[in-house]
């Protein structure tokens, strides 16, 4: 299939991507740092098109579906997101230095799917329980959740590196001088899970209302929903200890990366670890 | 005495619920609690566990209500805090927030235009009364039409935008409120259970989940068909249930009901959740006889003596079997034929060849069978629902209201400085602080791009004069 071939392909193109931001960091060359984002928008434009192809291919084969109904689907589609959050951040920010931190998650994902001999990319047709409009409205918003969810995990970690590094009465220099400052990480970091924490509250909606057109319960606690609801429950944590003095910075930043940690558990470890309704991705 | 200890003693309990570290602390509470809920298995057969567990362990288990954890009591009362806690925080700010909205800060003290940031000033030519009307139509162009408050020769602007944000958090939390009390409904009036009907059947009571029944209110449900359509994988495509309400007699409603399309009728819901075969209806067979190798299809009902034709050999079909050990669809035949025990033996559809090993005078073959289905139905009352998804509206409004507008305040005055007029412009936002300042600078070049222009203008016309 070409998708498949175009999948692998994105995947050494989001490898090189990062490779070129690092760079970037490295040398802090302003046309490093444009060749690094233009070969990313190449990748996500290379990476639309893998997915329309498997669109396409999927009605060639009789069944006709969006490409967003299993594992396979749903990493290509979840990397997708992430390179599509991370390059509206970067158009806004007007600023390469959170590439190098956001797109290894962008890679990673579309690496598993494409090279993990445990992810079929075959199509198959659709169960009938998945055979509703819902679907695209849940795994679109719990996608682009997650993916707010990973850049804002990118932020905190070189939040957590500059924090570190950074004590009072020490000299700064080298890669962090690049990085914003704490302040603006630090609310960079809030701005990011604004986005992601709305989107997930949709997901996770759009989900019971699923639930309850297809098995007649909007919330069964299965545990697909009680870890997404775990998420939620810690991204509110998050938004919440922002408003309290002590919580502020270096705890909120830990806070994010458990939230990330959260999401991946949903959405992997559940699968893996748990057993549910939810068992096709 | 008491009735002040009293009043501390509330005040004190009121002034903990409504506090944030509480929340905070709940809510990681929560989080950590509802791990434990994914990992034992809950409402599962005491057999099951036992496997797991050891016996003192499942009862430990059993005692502390993880085994049904989020329907447990220390479950519900960390929700019922959680709620309390909402109630008590939101209500404190609440009034606050309103008098905050309804009464705004129109005027800033000397103090606090020092401290207001970002800030600006422009020095311009003639009196403050003059520059009244073009601050007034920039401001409005630029940003929202300002109140204007003359006082002691300084005039004073006020404009505000995104007042409402300051509402989302509200909101969000009375949709919290909303939904559990949906839950809550749900919980207390509703219920769910099962119908399994074969095609013809007629149902007017419900099986619960714990075994008991519910009869139908005023209506009976029968099943007229069940249809299965399959992909060419062989995976189920779609099945569908064509039924009938009737209500003494009278048809009132008749529907299909497909997975992700239930019907409704008086507040109970039928969804489509299993199916499988409960018998055989028709079934077709290939008859060969041995010796003279005549072959024959005939048709064989279930349970009913089948003779075959020009021969004194007859048999009856006693028994369908979905898949025999992994083989597949079986039937079990009972031959009737005169002078040998009647001993049965099944024909497998799918291994025709085993046929072929057994003594006697003919060979069966299954050509078709056409199976009798059942459809397993679930139906659900739950009288929460519209309060669960009103919830979730308030909520989405809530985080558009908190987190896509932000509260933005602008303040300015025009006052007389020496021969000249001085403009000032203040400026707050309760949240996006570094990009309200970006817009405030924008909006203040734009400001003076626009009331400064026909003023460049004057000089010319001057000299002209």
């Amino acid at each position: 299939m070409i998708s498949s071939k175009l999948v692998t392909a994105v995947t050494f193109l989001y490898l090189f991507c990062t490779v070129l931001y690092f760079n970037y960091l490295a040398f802090r060359s302003k046309r490093l740092g444009d060749f690094a984002a233009m070969a990313t928008w190449t990748a996500f434009a290379l990476h639309t098109a893998a997915i329309l192809a498997r669109w396409i291919e999927s009605y060639q084969l009789g069944f006709g579906h969006a490409p967003l109904s299993n594992m396979y689907e749903s990493l290509v589609f979840f990397s997708w997101c992430i390179a599509l959050i991370y390059l509206l951040w970067e158009l806004k920010l007007k600023s390469r230095i959170l590439g190098a931190f956001t797109l290894p998650f962008a890679f990673l994902t579309v690496a598993y799917a494409a090279l993990s001999p445990g992810v079929s990319d075959r199509i198959d047709p659709l169960m009938p329980a998945l055979q509703s409009n819902w679907l695209h409205a849940h795994v679109i918003t719990c996608f682009l959740s997650y993916a707010s969810f990973a850049v804002s995990c990118g932020v905190s970690i070189m939040y957590l590196v500059k924090a570190r590094r950074e004590k009072p009465g020490e000299a700064k220099g080298g890669l962090l001088n690049l990085f914003p400052g704490l302040d603006s990480l630090d609310s960079l970091i809030y701005k990011t899970i604004a986005v992601g924490f709305p989107l997930l509250t949709i997901g996770i909606i759009t989900g019971s209302a699923w639930a309850n057109y297809a098995w007649g319960s909007y919330w069964s606690w299965d545990p697909k929903e009680t870890w997404s609801l775990i998420t939620w429950f810690i991204y509110a944590v998050f938004l919440h200890a922002r408003f309290t003095r002590e919580w502020r910075g270096k705890r909120t930043a830990i806070l994010s990366l458990v939230g990330f940690g959260a999401v991946i558990f949903t959405y992997f470890g559940v699968n893996y670890v748990l057993s549910g309704l939810h068992s096709y991705a | 005495m008491s009735g002040k200890s009293d009043r501390n003693l509330i005040s004190s309990l009121w002034e903990a619920l409504s506090s944030l570290r509480l929340t905070i602390g709940l809510l990681i509470v929560l989080a950590v609690v509802s791990i434990f809920g994914t990992v034992i298995p809950q409402n599962a057969a005491p057999e099951e566990y036992l496997r797991v567990y050891k016996f003192t362990t499942y009862k430990i288990l059993h005692i502390l209500g993880f085994l049904d954890m989020y329907r447990s009591w220390w479950f519900l009362l960390l929700l019922a805090l959680l709620c309390l806690n909402l109630i008590a925080c939101s209500a404190g700010r609440f009034r606050l927030t309103l008098r905050f909205l309804s009464l705004p800060r129109e005027r800033l003290e000397e103090t606090e235009w020092k401290s207001t940031s970002p800030k600006k000033s422009l020095s311009l030519k003639g009196n403050p009364r003059d520059w009244i009307s073009p601050v007034q139509s920039g401001l409005s162009a630029r940003f929202a039409a300002p109140k204007i408050i003359p006082e002691d020769g300084t005039i004073h602007f006020f404009a505000e935008k995104g007042k409402l944000s300051r509402l989302g958090a509200y909101f969000v939390h009375l949709g919290v409120l909303v939904i559990l009390s949906g839950a809550l409904i749900g919980f207390f009036y509703g219920f769910r259970g099962n119908i399994n009907l074969v095609e013809g059947e007629t149902a007017s009571r419900v099986t619960l989940r714990n075994g008991e029944q519910v009869p139908l209110p005023d209506f009976n449900l029968k099943l007229e068909q069940f249809s299965v359509s399959f992909y060419s994988t062989g995976a189920p495509k779609e099945f569908k249930s064509m039924v009938t309400l009737r209500d003494e007699g009278q048809t009132v409603l008749s529907g299909s009901i497909r997975v992700n399309h239930p019907l409704s009728h008086r507040g109970l819901t039928f969804y489509q959740s299993s199916y499988g075969v409960a018998g055989v209806d028709k079934v077709f067979l290939g008859v060969k006889e041995k010796n003279s190798g005549k072959e024959q299809l005939i048709e064989a009902k279930m349970g009913v003596k089948t003779e075959l034709p020009g021969s004194p050999y007859a048999f009856i079909l006693t028994r369908f079997i979905p898949d025999l050990q992994g083989m597949g669809p079986a039937l079990q035949v009972l031959p009737l034929e005169t002078g040998r025990p009647h001993e049965t033996f099944f024909i497998l559809q799918n291994h025709p060849e085993m046929e072929d090993r057994r003594p006697g005078a003919y060979r069966l073959q299954i050509r078709e069978i056409t199976p009798r289905y059942y459809s397993g139905l679930q139906v659900t009352k739950d009288p929460g629902v519209p309060l669960v998804w009103t919830g979730c509206l308030l909520m989405v409004v809530g985080f558009y209201l908190s987190f896509f507008l932000f509260h933005r305040r602008l303040w300015g005055r025009l006052s007389t400085r020496g021969k000249e007029t001085l403009l000032e412009l203040a400026g707050s936002s309760h949240r996006n602080r570094i990009g309200f300042e970006q817009e405030f600078e924008k909006m203040v070049q734009a400001l003076r791009a626009e009331i400064l222009a026909p003023e460049k203008d004057s000089p010319e016309r001057e000299e002209q004069a």
